[in-house]
């Protein structure tokens, strides 16, 4: 480390190495000695970021005059970014043992508050951009577990104080998370005592390095914009295997082999990013029309078209797609990531497109997602982001409160939740999940017939049944697929089959769309009547009064089975405070008819 | 090793520390080296570590006079770790 630092060094002085272009005034204070942590740092920044820093380094410990005095040779400097490194000695409880929560907590606002004062005086007084470095936690065992049960240890003073900074971060501020950088080096390893004593070290040899690294990393990035598009391979990087040979049962994706949980768990971790607002798009030699089949019809697929903002799949060279993707999104180039298993498209795209950042997944697909996220290339960089989703957060958490609160009056509880219901007939892609709620609902379900995926299968061709099947959303998100109904025509009569649901939507009024559909059906085939049959089981108790209580009328028992029957002539439709979608195809007509997909 | 072989390996670190060449001799000290101030030496102390794979005890390094007095402490640190 230092002896690249000094080949550089002499490269430059002798006129063998160009400075680089971009170039910055930094100053840099703080409570230990701050060399050779600065000598590293401007060798990060000008290795790594490519920028020059110019710096100006002040004495140790005298970062508080150096700020506050009126004549101080840091302003005189001009810098445009202070780095600050906060003396940890100093970040410790010096309270009363036995004080309550509420005295430790002030405790801890005040050692933040007044090193945010300190950047505040900073940025009023030069204008300078502020990157203030944070406390480690003690990677000592004393004083026991307790460390974490207030704030008087060190470790967990240190840890609420760090929240606290960070939480109050005004935007001209940016962190050097070396909490996190100790963690993840090891708290252990960082700490290195002796040179302390010695030489106002403060830290061991390899954490140094990394928080060099992380100051270079905030300063070369400052101002400049993030990454916004990911663009993925398909075949061995979204899932095992090549979808054009293997075909859409012969990928591996799922959790019913590790690989493929591996591949699906990559596929959430995307998902997680799109949902921070990074965009997806694809980039993949295939044909299209077999590249979008996993997206449209796989069941175990985290993504789905929707996803995906730009979709390219063909026979033409990455490089070339990449461009394409980057005018039709009206992006720069600069702004995109590519990631592949394969490293010859790597290798293309970065001669071909060098202003394209590239990820190489590698060749294990449980490396993936931890490949992606230290490459940081979709960082959260400013507060402001995170302050929007701060406010959404406080947000749906108060309108669950008020939900809670106002819960006591059931119309207006349902009112609230804003349900949307979509009702269709079975088919082929829902038959896993319809098989797998014919298999396993035992509670809400009235004669619990069993079936398997190729019986569910049987019944999509049969004339004489009806089946379909619901699905509810709330407000609060998806329930999915959550009523199964297969009805037989015989004669005059609607034979309800089968007719279960999942108990997480019960009083949700789904009983009554589901019964109102089943009116509805038997209008169309002509019947006069539905007729329903109660199977009791250990276990489905709660539908023992269902039939009665929605206006059957008994009539008779044979052996223990309760039979019950409706007259549909006069039934009235249920008003429910559910939205039912246009699309169901009750509404649009005809069931047969029915196409909508969603 | 003995003291000469770790001046000659100690003549490779301070070329990777020192921009200007220094010769290293058992005689040599700090105040030779124009480069060589409290700063540099924080790093340097830091590459012979890393360089011999030792550890120095608190205090040792401040009561080395010249590089001979240097080698003589990281030979007494190679034998008794």
């Amino acid at each position: 480390m230092l002896q690249l630092s000094t080949i550089r060094r002499r490269g430059i002085e002798k006129g063998l190495l160009a400075r680089p272009e971009k170039a910055r005034r930094v100053a840099m204070i703080g409570g230990a000695n701050l060399h050779p942590l600065v000598d590293f740092i401007e060798h990060f920044a000008t290795v790594l970021g490519e920028m020059h820093c110019e710096f100006w380094v002040g004495d140790y410990d005298n970062y508080h005059p150096e700020i506050i005095a009126e004549e101080s040779p840091l302003y005189d400097f001009r810098p445009d970014t202070v780095l600050l490194l906060p003396p940890e000695r100093r970040c410790v409880y010096n309270g009363p043992l036995a004080s309550s929560r509420a005295e430790q907590e002030e405790a801890g606002r005040s050692v933040a508050s007044e090193l945010l004062a300190l950047c505040s005086t900073i940025h009023a007084r030069s204008g300078a951009e502020i990157v203030i470095g944070n406390f480690r936690l003690s990677p000592y065992f004393d004083p026991g577990p307790m460390r974490s049960a207030n704030l008087i240890s060190d470790y967990a003073f240190c840890k609420f104080v760090n929240l606290e900074i960070g939480a109050r971060l005004p935007a001209y501020a940016h962190l050097c998370d070396i909490e996190f950088l100790s963690n993840r080096r090891g708290n252990l390893s960082g700490v290195d005592d002796r040179r302390w004593f010695e030489s106002k070290q403060p830290f061991a040899a390899g954490l140094l390095v990394d928080v060099a690294r992380e100051y270079a990393h905030i300063l070369t990035h400052l101002g400049s914009a993030p990454k916004k598009v990911l663009v993925l391979d398909l075949d061995n990087t979204i899932w095992g295997g090549v979808i054009g040979d293997d075909g859409l049962d012969g990928i591996e994706l799922g959790t019913t082999s590790p690989r493929g949980e591996a591949y699906r768990d990559f596929q959430l971790c995307l998902l997680e990013l799109s949902k921070r607002g990074v965009l997806l798009a694809v980039c993949s030699k295939n044909d299209f029309e077999i590249a979008v089949e996993p997206f449209e019809k796989h069941p175990e697929m985290v993504l789905r078209l929707k996803d995906i903002v730009c979709f390219k799949a063909n026979w033409e060279p990455k490089s070339d797609n990449i461009r394409q993707i980057a005018q039709e999104l009206n992006l720069g180039l600069d702004s995109m990531v590519f990631l592949d298993d394969n490293r010859a498209e790597i290798e293309i795209v970065n001669q071909f497109v060098p202003e394209v950042a590239t990820i190489w997944a590698g060749d294990d697909p449980s490396e993936f997602a931890a490949k992606l996220k230290d490459s940081r290339f979709f960082e959260l960089r400013s507060v402001t982001v995170e302050d929007v989703q701060r406010v959404q957060q406080y947000k749906q958490e108060s309108e669950r409160q008020r939900l809670l609160s106002a819960s006591t009056d059931m119309a207006a509880y349902r009112d609230s939740l804003e349900m949307v219901g979509i009702i269709r007939r079975f088919d082929r892609l829902d038959a896993p999940r319809i098989a797998q709620l014919i298999s396993k609902s035992n509670q809400f379900n009235l004669t619990t017939r069993r079936r398997t995926e190729s019986e569910v299968l049987g019944i999509l061709d049969d004339e004489q049944v009806s089946a379909f099947t619901m699905r509810l959303s709330d407000r609060f998100g998806d329930h999915g697929l959550i009523a199964v109904v297969v009805g037989n025509a015989r004669g005059e009569d609607l034979v309800i089959d089968t007719w279960l649901m999942s108990c997480r939507v019960l009083k949700r009024q789904v009983e009554e769309e589901v019964l109102n559909e089943i009116v509805r059906l038997a209008r169309d085939r002509g019947c006069t009547r539905v007729t329903g049959y109660y199977i009791p089981t250990a276990k489905n108790g709660m539908v023992r009064d269902l039939y009665p209580k929605m206006g059957f009328a008994h009539l008779r028992e044979e052996c223990g089975t309760q039979v019950y029957q409706l007259d549909v002539g006069p039934y009235q439709m249920i008003q429910t405070k559910i939205n039912m979608k246009k699309e169901t195809y009750a509404t649009a007509g005809s069931h047969r008819q029915v196409a909508g997909s969603f | 090793m003995q003291q000469q072989e770790v001046i000659a390996k100690l003549q490779e670190v301070f070329d990777g520390a020192f921009l200007q060449r220094v010769e290293v001799s058992p005689e040599l000290s700090a105040r030779d080296v124009e480069e060589w101030d409290s700063l540099t030496h924080v790093s340097l102390i830091i590459a012979v570590e890393q360089a011999f794979g030792i550890r120095f005890r608190v205090g040792e390094v401040e009561g080395t006079k010249n590089v001979g007095d240097l080698a003589d402490l990281i030979v007494k640190r190679l034998s008794k770790g």
